[in-house]
């Protein structure tokens, strides 16, 4: 693989584009699903191939998986005919200077989850099923498991040479029930198939499905005869589960630099977050520190290089509830004057490097879950992701979760159903009044952000710790 | 395009040789894929993609394993086909799996392909682009945004049982967001036109339209939140269309009874005016004449009439069920999605879209929505935004724009409250997998609009 990009990168020298850079990578993915006893899916893809990215008057940026010199060679020729045709309509592209590294990185994983046999995790998952099957009215008992392994090479006319070892892992397991009335759904750890972290098979057994399956499935039971989510104003608190999405699409997205500067406006949308508002906007309370952090210990989104070359390193996006950074690449740090945040990535190699989240996090507080109950008079705890929908600035949000448990003069009272919680990002995080402690701080993994022309899918990672809101509108709409 | 029909059936041919599973499917697909995306009134990303996946399915007795490779070497499809029986032997016996797709006999349908789609170049697709970007400043617009995409693909399968299909199709998508911004204000407008043929892309008129509703779009205000008469554009109403069909129109969500049609089935859901139903041969509609199992697609009537007829199913689900056969809807196996309604058409009524402004005292026009969520599924219940052009509608006329707004709806209810069906539909894509719908607008009383945002 090293070979073929050397010649890459010497073909592109000789062709004396302005920039450069090759990123080959072969990817492994294995997926298991396992529904009502039975093997739904059992896949496992390779994919290997090259992204080239020019700038030979304009951004050219040409894909293949033609793995001999002359496919190289070929690719080279297609992207530059589509860099000369961008420059119709472009002005001069400036990138931000960075350091450039001859390096390589592992991903620390300590069993390697395609090693496991898949008799293991197939009668693993199986059990689990079977754990499940507690009550006639769960339809559907499913579980699954997901691995990637990404071997990768990036190098660039700048003189990068940069080879990454990528392992990811995770799974879970949810029901589905039904009373001929009404439908609930019931996951663990979390809805979008689990919880998932760039580590190796050890994730996947710490989850401990197979001692979470029944408490799961009784859940999911009970929240067929639970009452609907009241109507109103109260305050919340969020689950991390649940927590981690809120941070996704109310602040992860809205700080990525590209979205901000508009070139995500004709499908992902734009942000609220112009730059004019940068050191200005009061995105938060004092207490609220939000971070984009790749060098997170095993989180999903991290790694040891962008697939610009940017090493891997934390920024402050929202300090002492105020926004001091972006997520950027190359192109729009130099734009807008910051600096670049390790944040360009591909979804695998045939796609074109967008600004993605890395792992976003919530930093720790220094309450307990417990304490915001006590001193909570009337309030609802959100658990488990179920419907999520945000405008295209980032600013109307609504959220419903699997589960809401309802809190009453500081204790947890009764389990509710079609819990929904409803504000405008930047009110909603002013309104934020504790956020616990570093003991109840979780890594979560969500595997499907969509974003771009052609729609790519990345896989992120947010941290945070169980967090209240005060005065959040519940329970919308007509039920 | 690399590779032809008849390089796919070698791999295929060898595949069943060296296989020594009871019963073996091979899916080639093979994609050619060109965008050049604007933003700021720039190209700013201007991409070519080429990519081939070969998947092969597996099946000893009723235990099937899958694998897939993106690498036409002989080696790489051997240890393929090897991983696949590997999955396979291990896999459990599923006694809902009754076997690969037998071949099935069907009429031959003209591909949607068209060679202008698959010639076209990054220089056409940039001066088009550069005409759309010219035309805007004219109107006094500096900031348009929007993608340009044609692509090219090649779908064979062939299976054990004697299945093979090979077609190939082509899709042109242009979209453009256009920003009027000035005086502190922001106005948004859009438009896209879809085909199979490039030549069918008006992109002057989809420009113009852009341009047209984004300055019409400036100065937006507040309304109070409620229940209002809505007409929704074409592309607003693909939006429930899609929706409805991942909520509710697959065999396998009714057998699990996650779809709104559970149990309904021979009942009257919608107002009677309602047909909606997936038919690849449709002379509006573009697609494969097969799916990802090689089974002829047919034409399914799931709303007829407003009553709830039928589903979609694939090989797979049709055998859960007694007597059922595939519809033609399988996607690329194995699938948690599958089947799906890849192909959907709504019924046209006999409104246009300014009678149907017209004949409403208050209501609100939207362009489209953004974000649309399930928040029941099995209720039909929806949550979402408006996106890009929204008018407050009063005494027949449109008066002037609004802030978006979040609407929070049951769908079939919504159904049920239509008022007029436009005479005209229009062709979308999807991003994400590969469907198409053709829509009508829509005039419905009642939606409720549940909450506002600030532009």
């Amino acid at each position: 693989m090293r070979d073929l990009v050397e010649f890459g990168i010497k073909e592109l020298e000789d062709k004396d584009v302005r920039y450069g850079d090759i990123r080959l990578s072969k990817i492994n993915t294995e997926v298991i699903s396992v529904k009502n006893d039975t093997v739904e899916a059992i896949k496992n893809s390779e994919s290997e191939g090259y992204g080239i990215r020019v700038i030979d008057g304009g951004w050219g940026f040409a894909s293949s998986a033609d793995l001999s010199t002359e496919g190289i060679q070929k690719t080279i020729k297609r992207a530059r005919k589509i860099a000369k045709a961008s420059s119709k309509a472009s002005d001069p592209i400036e990138l931000k200077e960075i350091d450039i590294y001859e390096d390589d990185y592992t991903t620390p994983y300590k069993k390697d989850p395609f090693e496991v046999s898949l008799e293991e995790k197939l009668d693993y998952l199986i059990d689990v099923n079977k754990r499940m099957d507690i009550d006639d009215r769960i339809k559907v008992r499913k579980c699954d498991f997901r691995a990637w392994k990404t071997k990768k090479f990036f190098a660039s006319t700048e003189g990068s040479m940069i080879e990454q070892n990528l392992v990811k892992t995770g799974g879970g397991c949810n029901v589905n029930v039904s009373d001929g009335e009404d439908t609930q759904k019931r996951s663990y750890p979390n809805s979008f198939g689990g919880d998932f972290n760039s580590k190796g098979y050890e994730f996947f057994e710490s989850l401990e499905l197979l001692e979470n399956a029944e408490e799961t499935a009784q859940e999911g039971v009970d929240l067929l005869d639970a009452e609907q989510c009241p109507e109103g104003k109260m305050d919340i608190i969020l689950n991390t589960n649940q927590l981690a999405l809120q941070v996704h699409e109310s602040c992860g997205h809205p700080t990525e630099l590209d979205r901000a500067l508009g070139t995500e406006a004709s499908y992902a949308g734009t942000s609220f977050m112009t730059p004019d508002k940068l050191g200005e906007l009061k995105y938060g309370s004092e207490m609220v520190n939000i971070v984009s952090d790749p060098t997170a210990e095993g989180g999903l989104g991290t790694f040891g290089y962008d697939d610009e070359g940017v090493k891997a390193k934390k920024v402050d996006l929202i300090k002492d509830g105020m926004f001091v950074g972006y997520q950027a690449s190359r192109e729009g740090a130099e734009k807008v004057g910051v600096d670049v945040s390790g944040s360009m990535r591909a979804d695998g190699w045939k796609n074109l490097p967008l600004v993605r989240m890395t792992n976003i996090n919530l930093e720790p507080g220094d309450w307990s879950k417990k304490e915001m109950i006590e001193e909570t008079d009337k309030g609802i705890i959100f658990d488990g992701i179920k419907s999520w929908s945000i405008d295209d600035k980032r600013l109307n949000f609504q959220f419903g979760t699997e589960a809401g448990y309802l809190v009453e003069d500081g204790e947890v009272t009764d389990l509710i159903k079609n819990p929904t919680y409803t504000g405008i990002t930047y009110e909603f995080w002013r309104n934020c009044n504790a956020i616990a402690g570093e003991d109840e701080w979780k890594l979560h993994g969500v595997p499907n952000c969509g974003k771009g022309e052609p729609p790519q899918t990345m896989q992120v990672g947010h941290g945070c710790a169980p967090s209240r809101f005060k005065d959040i509108r519940v329970g919308v709409g007509k039920w | 395009m690399v590779a032809s029909e008849r390089e796919f059936e070698k791999i295929s041919e060898k595949v069943m040789k060296e296989a020594e599973a009871d019963e073996v499917e091979v899916r080639i697909i093979q994609s050619d894929t060109a965008l050049t995306r604007y933003a700021n009134s720039q190209i700013h990303q201007n991409i070519g993609q080429e990519d081939i996946d070969i998947s092969i399915r597996a099946v000893f007795g009723q235990k099937t394993g899958a694998a897939s490779t993106n690498s036409i070497k002989e080696e790489s499809i051997i240890d393929c086909l090897s991983k696949a029986e590997t999955i396979a032997r291990y896999q459990k016996t599923d006694p809902n799996f009754k076997g690969l797709p037998e071949p099935i006999e069907m009429e031959k349908i003209p591909e949607n392909h068209v060679d202008q789609t698959a010639k076209f170049t990054p220089d056409e697709r940039a001066e088009k682009v550069k005409d759309i970007i010219e035309m805007a400043k004219s109107e006094g617009i500096d900031r348009v945004y929007g993608a340009f995409q044609t692509q090219e693909q090649n779908l064979f399968i062939a299976n054990s049982k004697g299945v093979r299909r090979f077609s190939r199709f082509t899709s042109a998508n242009l979209t453009t967001t256009a920003i009027a911004d000035w005086d502190n204000d922001q106005g948004f407008g859009w438009s896209e036109s879809c085909s199979d043929d490039v030549r069918d892309i008006d992109h002057m008129d989809v420009g113009s339209t852009a341009v047209e509703k984004g300055l019409n779009n400036m100065e937006t205000r507040d309304i109070d939140l409620g229940e209002y008469d809505v007409v929704l554009e074409p592309l607003a109403v693909k939006s429930i269309l899609q929706y409805m069909d991942m909520m509710g129109f697959s065999g396998k969500k009714v057998q699990e009874e996650r779809s709104f049609m559970t149990g309904k089935f021979g009942e009257k859901l919608m107002d009677e005016r309602v047909n909606i139903y997936d038919d690849v041969s449709d002379p509006d509609m573009i697609g494969y004449p097969f799916d990802y199992e090689g089974v002829p697609k047919q034409r399914v009537d799931i709303i007829d009439e407003g009553v709830a007829n039928e589903v979609v199913y694939d090989s797979y689900t049709a055998g859960r069920e007694e007597g059922k056969e595939s519809t033609g809807h399988a996607l690329p196996m194995p699938n948690p999605m599958s089947p799906l309604a890849m192909n959907l058409l709504m019924d046209t009524g006999d409104f246009s879209q300014e009678e149907m402004i017209e004949e409403t005292d208050k209501g609100i026009l939207v362009t489209r929505f953004n974000y649309c969520r399930p928040v029941h599924p099995v209720k039909g219940i929806l949550t979402g935004l408006t996106r890009d052009g929204t008018w407050l509608i009063e005494d027949g006329e449109v008066k002037h724009p609004l802030n978006n707004l979040r609407f929070t709806q049951n769908l079939i209810e919504a159904f049920n409250n239509i008022e007029a069906i436009g005479e005209k539909r229009k062709l979308f894509a999807m991003g994400f997998y590969p469907a198409y719908f053709a829509a009508p607008a829509l005039k419905i009383s009642d939606f409720n609009f549940t909450g506002s945002t600030e532009f």
